[in-house]
């Protein structure tokens, strides 16, 4: 380690899964295997290397992204989430992890961690989407297991769930903001 | 004919209705228990162990098909610092035997194939040096110092090309030609039916080359103590403990100093079935350093390196009378196995099942086995039936066409019916039991056959023209025997076991050689496990793919893990279960025979307040307090399971495919699959499997290939952006319908799953194209199908016909 840090490793700092953290890196080495090799989020995995199979997504300042097209450097000052962030508080996974096991989303689970990520940033959008649109959104990311028909479902109930309680949160945002105005209205006359 | 025929077994009652079983875990959709932690990140797949003072490993390769080694020098690369240990062949050689082959080719000779090649390499991408150093990426820079002096030779690439007179001989040592071996199965007087017959298909069926391409590439880490002479692999492999024969053997080490465990296996398919050379490399640097030492295969090595399936040609000869009856049917193929031989080497499963659902006494089946300068094919999901799938049911149209016949109706005259099984086939195998005939039916109606038959074949209003294909399929699902086996020279054996240990918190461990893959075999072995024993689903904790935990046991590969293991489980959960309850029924003062295991106690059958918890009766039995006199300590049982016979699953596939008849492009709109796996344990894992096998047969139908250039004999598709696997957008709607007909050959009557999906995607497929092109003369014999070979099947039909016209 102390011989690599001379090939003109650099320091990282970074916001990882909530944490503050800071790491050294090799200039050449990638997002993914610095996640995995220096920070010990073995979650993410690594599968071609060439930013064609997707097992390396995570998201990076609220973007999917594959991590093994971008260098360990590029993550300085970046919020990075990886799939060890999804699980709640109390220990029980979240409604996305629950849709893939209710609907067998998996099966050898190596792409699992890249479609997690990926789904996560689809539900970030708020947007209602078609079984065919999430069909092409997930076609970044491989599964030569599932078939993908158990990811495709467990993908829709989520976003249908997610997107249904971001609009009651919307229309109760909406709600307070006329009360507000209605109100300021009120005080002006 | 072979000398040893697989014995049918008299059929019997369902296994639970002898053991007084209710239904009730199996057959349910429970859950996956593999979920929990793969959901979370919190998998261990190979390159997730990692220890203190590790060291990685690269290997170079010969970057040509077929060249001479003349001198290697890696003095620039020793000096770099950070490179700690470089082998070549020379050393490899001194250090270890070659690796060994788990399922040989009968009648080959063992080829020399070391971990790094040794004068020559054959094929692109042989290991041809090794180095270890502090990091993979310095490991790497040092293999672009080391400078290897290469003299190609002549190469050939084609299989056939390969056994003509004449042509590049790739290991002369050991052979006089580039047939490895050739092995026939007959039954009755097929050539003499073949001269009576009215009508006789005849023709070559090409089958290409695929890589089966599980997303975790291969991977090993090797630790070596070298004062307790203990060697710790972590690999990711579907056979820990053959890969510990395999190692042992390549080592020169007794097997008891060699640990293997594969913890979470990202996919395997039949490519991670045994040792490659990396494992024996990996493990000759963690020797000679005393350090831990990691390979893991990056996806450009994995197309080169890990081993290929399928490529072969199947010369077909089809005879029927002038009804459709078939009265014969011969194969001679030849299956590309590549540069040297993998630990199961080229498919021989095209043998077994090459006459299909179909009733013909008089069938004779001729393996070729060529070697060519080419990555080394191995096992890959199917083994041979969907290639000898995609022949049979591509020509059995092919002579409904030739004789006006509906295709249906064709094949439904030629299927065995529920009444003549067992059937033995020409090999010896035995089909166990099914109803063939009514999944043909099932597929059809599911589709709409009937209408689509009386139809013209006219284009649509989008231009297309509308064809529906049929694929029926009998599926080897398990081996019939270690007897069977030994016949072929197999070096492992048939059956599965198991080992179940009470412990002090009332739940059960179960421990099994099993490696976890994706196939959900710690929640099929559970809910099994849970159901004999009477307890709760979560109160059995499955510890897989240890070699030092697990009793020895053969593998998850060939759909034949739960074919064994329900046996074995079954067999080691009745003493378990038994001896609970007389221990259980001691502690309550009652009788062993009104006692019974209900959740997390030991009861009296009628009386509520007498009960025990198994906390407690598992305490007494380890503690060997509190316990019958007559009694040993200890609540742990083992048990070993051969099943009598392999099961056949059986099913039909329907495709409905629109073809644009300028173009040839074409699109697949519906694919319908009706399948039997017997009595299915986990209906949800059940439809996953199938799913996900129909998905990577569909890819192998419509666009995988690794193609090589036919100059240079270079891999042109060898990477994930060269190389078409099917993504989520891509995959046609899939419906799946099942019949249930539970296998007299296994317990519980359960078939094997894991691969059947692979097989009818292309015949079906193919068929549903020639169909909507009947008025076109076309005809299609190669897969992968591609809108450019359906385009130059059409241009060749006209040509055709333009020559009967002049």
């Amino acid at each position: 380690m102390s011989f690599e840090r001379t090939l003109n490793e650099q320091e990282i700092s970074l916001t990882l899964n909530g944490e503050r953290v800071r790491a050294w890196a090799p200039s050449r080495m990638h997002a993914a295997d610095f996640l995995r090799q220096r920070l010990g989020r073995t979650g993410t995995h690594v599968g071609c290397e060439q930013g064609v199979c997707g097992m390396c997504t995570v998201m990076v300042d609220g973007q999917a992204v594959k991590s093994c097209l971008m260098l360990a450097a590029q993550l300085d000052g970046a919020e990075v989430c990886t799939v060890e962030s999804l699980a709640e508080e109390n220990g029980n996974l979240n409604a996305l992890q629950q849709a893939f096991k209710k609907h067998h989303g998996l099966q050898c689970g190596f792409c699992t961690p890249g479609f997690l990520m990926l789904a996560t940033s689809l539900a970030a959008r708020g947007e209602a989407m078609s079984r065919e649109q999430i069909r092409d959104e997930v076609s970044g990311v491989l599964c030569r297991c599932t078939g993908y028909e158990g990811i495709v479902r467990a993908v829709e109930e989520y976003l249908s769930v997610q997107q249904a309680e971001g609009s009651r949160f919307r229309q109760a945002e909406g709600s307070r903001h006329a009360e507000g105005a209605q109100q300021a209205m009120e005080a002006q006359s | 004919m072979n000398e040893f025929v697989e014995a049918p077994a008299a059929p019997k009652e369902e296994t639970w209705q002898e053991e007084g079983l209710k239904r009730r875990l199996i057959g349910t959709s429970v859950p996956r228990t593999e979920d929990e932690r793969l959901l979370r990140g919190d998998g261990r797949f190979t390159d997730d162990v990692q220890f203190a003072h590790q060291l990685e490993m690269a290997v170079g390769r010969c970057p040509f098909p077929h060249a001479r080694i003349l001198s290697i020098d890696f003095s620039k690369a020793t000096a770099l610092e950070g490179v700690k240990h470089i082998l070549t062949g020379a050393q490899v050689r001194e250090l270890s035997d070659p690796l060994t082959v788990l399922r040989p080719v009968p009648g080959a000779p063992q080829l020399p194939y070391y971990a790094l090649a040794q004068d020559r390499a054959t094929y692109e991408g042989q290991p041809v040096v090794s180095v270890v150093a502090t990091s993979r990426a310095l490991a790497e820079d040092a293999i672009e110092l080391v400078e290897i002096e290469y003299e190609p030779l002549p190469h050939v690439s084609d299989a056939i090309e390969a056994l003509e007179e004449g042509a590049p001989l790739l290991h002369p040592q050991s052979l006089d030609s580039n047939l490895l071996a050739s092995n026939s199965d007959r039954a009755g007087e097929p050539e003499a039916r073949i001269e009576e017959a009215d009508v006789v298909i005849r023709s070559r069926m090409r089958i290409g080359r695929v890589t089966p391409l599980p997303m975790e590439p291969r991977g090993v880490v090797a630790v070596w103590r070298p004062g307790a002479r203990e060697l710790s692999i972590h690999t990711s492999t579907q056979v820990p403990h053959l890969v510990r024969k395999q190692l042992a053997e390549s080592l020169r080490l007794g097997e008891e100093c060699i640990r293997v465990s594969a913890s979470d296996v990202g996919g395997g398919f039949g490519m991670k079935l045994g040792v490659y050379p990396e494992d024996v490399l990996a493990s000759l640097h963690a020797m000679a350093l005393r350090r831990p030492v990691k390979w893991i295969e990056d996806r450009m090595e994995h197309f080169r390196a890990s081993t290929h399936g399928r490529e072969s040609i199947h010369d077909y000869c089809l005879a029927a009378d002038a009804e459709g009856r078939f009265v014969a049917m011969t194969n001679t193929y030849t299956t590309d196995i590549g540069g040297w031989n993998s630990p199961f080497g080229s498919s021989q499963l095209s043998s077994v099942v090459f006459t299909g659902p179909y009733r013909v006494a008089d069938a004779a089946v001729e393996r070729r086995v060529a070697m060519t300068n080419k990555t080394p094919v191995g096992a890959y999901r199917g083994y041979g039936q969907p290639e000898v799938n995609f022949a049979l049911e591509v020509l059995v149209d092919r002579l409904a066409r030739r004789l006006g016949k509906d295709p249906l109706a064709l094949r439904e005259m030629n299927m065995l019916r529920p009444e003549d099984l067992p059937w033995t086939v020409p090999s010896g195998a035995v089909y166990d039991s099914g109803d063939y005939v009514k999944t043909l039916h099932m597929a059809a109606e599911a589709v709409d056959y009937a209408a689509h038959r009386g139809r013209p074949r006219t284009p649509r209003a989008d231009g297309r023209i509308l064809g529906i294909g049929l694929s029926a399929f009998v599926e080897r699902t398990g081996y019939a025997s270690a007897r069977f086996l030994a016949n072929r020279g197999s070096k492992f054996g048939a059956h599965e076991s198991v080992t179940l240990r009470a412990n002090r918190s009332g739940t059960i461990d179960l421990y099994t050689g099993v490696s976890s893959i994706g196939q959900s075999s710690e929640t099929a072995f559970a809910q099994i496990c849970a159901e004999v024993l009477g307890v709760e689903f979560d109160a059995v904790r499955v510890h897989s793919g240890d070699t030092a935990t697990s009793p020895l046991n053969t593998g998850a590969f060939a759909s034949r893990t739960l074919i064994a293991a329900a046996g074995a489980l079954r067999e080691a959960a009745l003493p378990f279960r038994d001896k609970t309850l007389r221990l259980g029924a001691w502690a309550l003062g009652i009788e062993p025979g009104d006692a019974v295991i209900e959740g997390r106690e030991v009861r009296h059958r009628s009386d509520a307040d007498k009960r025990v918890a198994l906390a407690d009766v598992f305490s007494r039995a380890i503690l060997g307090q509190g316990i019958p006199h007559d009694e040993t300590p200890g609540l742990e049982t083992s048990a070993h399971f051969e099943p009598p016979s392999a099961a056949f699953s059986f099913g039909t596939a329907a495709a409905v495919v629109a073809v644009d008849p300028e173009t040839g492009e074409f699109e697949v709109e519906r694919f319908v699959m009706v399948h039997d796996c017997g009595v299915a344990v986990n209906p949800m894992i059940v439809e996953g499997q199938v799913r996900g096998a129909l998905v990577q047969g569909l890819g192998a139908a419509l666009g995988e290939e690794l193609r090589y250039d036919a100059v240079t004999g270079q891999l042109l598709s060898g990477s994930m952006l060269d190389y078409a696997v099917p993504r989520a957008a891509d995959v046609p709607p899939i419906e799946l319908l099942h019949t249930e007909v539970p296998s007299p050959v296994t317990t519980f009557g359960v078939r094997g799953v894991g691969e059947v999906g692979t097989i009818p995607p292309g015949a079906a497929i193919a068929n549903a194209i020639c169909d909507a092109l009947a008025d076109h003369g076309v005809e299609l014999s190669a897969l992968p199908v591609t809108p450019e070979s359906v385009w130059r099947a059409l241009e060749a039909a006209k040509a055709a016909k333009k020559g009967e016209a002049a």
